[in-house]
């Protein structure tokens, strides 16, 4: 068994060009969870604790987060804070301050966890991952990057090595609908920002990946009563529904109609 | 793998597999008891212990990760400290099995200026579970111990 900390992003890539079985290694919540329960064994760890470029957040134009950036590092800066509320109020809904302490972006992204906060609002916010391997780079819509329940985009020898977020225009609004106790994951997850008189509302947690129907969107009259129930219930009748402990299909597609009319009436305001 | 971690100030030395948990360390090679595993999941909080002042649930933090990390256990908390006083003052507790995660995540908490208010105590608190139903008197003690 061998458990190796490469100091660079190269050294990564070129660590898992040569032994695709191995398992990345980020913030380690979720892994661990399987870990312990004896749901994953592996041969080969590659931690990427030790690179430090993959901690670099930087704010002077768009956002740029590396994958090893942590949740309570977005939910506390002040930069992110001030230009990006939409993407520190996503963070911070994770979860308690123990796992946003420790988990990670490219973490949450590649893990596509359907029942996770952050994913809805960076769909939200245009944003873009970075992957790399032995291959080169690429950039890809996170929108395009989760495919499904615990699937994405990424090749078996791919890294993501940071999330750029495009400079917001308009305001943005993060709902989460908890059913059972603070700390839970979501029953629901609407993202919504505005962009040049345009809404992009996202829809997570609810199905099997995030949703965003643009067509509706361009309906949208802002602060208009009327077209905020009716994108609402568009976007309840389009989406097909998880049942789970945090709510049945039938209750969320009531929610989604109600949480998608409330955020697009707060991001009017 | 052999691990060299600063747990409560001085270097622990443990021979495990990467699979390990940091809990595991603390308890079996350690002798470090405070963080104990109650859910096993990241949930409830009584495996709390400070990585460089920050809570984390050491019951699903691959041990490995803590190398070069300042750990903080229960045993590392010196008995006359302000949020261990307010806890006793308060009687915080009834069982107690909850408590070191409790103190250890009040700590941090004031320390960093986020126990401005109850409801900003309840939220920090969100992740810890005291089956006893104390929470009133440990809100009230953390809220003693941040003014
Ligand atoms: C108790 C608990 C409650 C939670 N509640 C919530 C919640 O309310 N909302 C929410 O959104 N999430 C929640 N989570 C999920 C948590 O946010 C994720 O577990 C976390 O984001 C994963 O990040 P990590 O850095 O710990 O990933 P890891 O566990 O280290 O890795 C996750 C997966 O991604 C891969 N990976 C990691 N980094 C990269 C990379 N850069 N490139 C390619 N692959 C990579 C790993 O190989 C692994 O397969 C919860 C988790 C726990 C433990
Ligand atoms: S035992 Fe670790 S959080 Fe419950
Ligand atoms: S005092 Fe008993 S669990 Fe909290």
């Amino acid at each position: 068994m061998t458990w190796i900390q490469p100091t660079s992003v190269d050294a990564v890539v070129r660590a898992r060009a040569e032994n695709p079985e191995a398992i990345i290694v980020a913030g380690g919540t979720f892994l661990g969870i399987l870990v312990r329960a004896g749901m994953l064994e592996a041969d080969d760890w590659i931690s990427l604790q030790d690179v430090r470029e993959l901690t670099r957040l930087q704010s002077l134009g768009d956002l740029s987060i590396g994958a090893m950036v942590r949740h309570r590092r977005l939910e506390l800066d002040e930069d992110v804070r001030g230009i990006w509320p939409g993407i520190a109020a996503a963070f911070r809904a994770v979860a308690s301050p123990r796992v946003r302490n420790v988990a990670t972006v490219g973490g949450v992204l590649a893990d596509a966890d359907y029942a996770s906060d952050p994913p809805s609002m960076l769909v939200a916010s245009r944003a873009v991952a970075e992957i790399a391997s032995v291959r080169g780079s690429r950039r890809v819509p996170i929108e395009e990057l989760i495919t499904g329940h615990y699937s994405t985009c990424l090749e078996e020898d791919e890294l993501i090595t940071r999330v750029i977020v495009p400079r917001p225009q308009g305001p943005a609004v993060y709902r989460k609908l908890r059913t059972r106790s603070q700390e839970d994951r979501p029953s629901s997850s609407v993202a919504a920002v505005v962009h040049q008189g345009t809404v992009r509302v996202v829809v997570g947690a609810v199905s099997d990946r995030p949703h965003h129907f643009a067509d509706l969107c361009a309906t949208w009259r802002p602060g208009n009563e009327d077209s905020a129930r009716e994108i609402g219930a568009g976007y309840a009748e389009r989406i097909e529904y998880i049942d789970d402990n945090r709510g049945s299909a039938a209750y969320r597609r009531r929610v989604v109609a109600v949480e998608v009319r409330r955020a697009l009436m707060q991001v009017s305001s | 793998m052999n691990l060299a971690l600063r747990v409560n100030g001085r270097t622990i030395h443990a021979d495990v597999e990467p699979e390990t948990m940091l809990v595991d360390v603390l308890r079996e090679h350690a002798g470090l008891t405070g963080p104990r595993v109650t859910c096993g999941v990241g949930l409830c909080g009584t495996c709390t212990v400070l990585m460089d002042e920050q809570p984390v649930s050491a019951c699903i933090l691959m041990a490995p990760l803590a190398q070069g990390t300042e750990i903080t256990t229960i045993e590392g908390i010196p008995e006359d400290d302000a949020v261990v006083r307010c806890f006793d003052r308060h009687h915080a507790f009834q069982c107690g099995f909850c408590i070191p995660g409790m103190v250890l995540t009040g700590r941090a908490m004031v320390a960093e200026g986020h126990a401005a208010d109850r409801e900003e105590i309840r939220e920090g608190l969100g992740g810890n579970l005291c089956r006893c139903g104390c929470y009133l008197k440990i809100i009230d003690a953390i809220e003693e111990a941040a003014q």
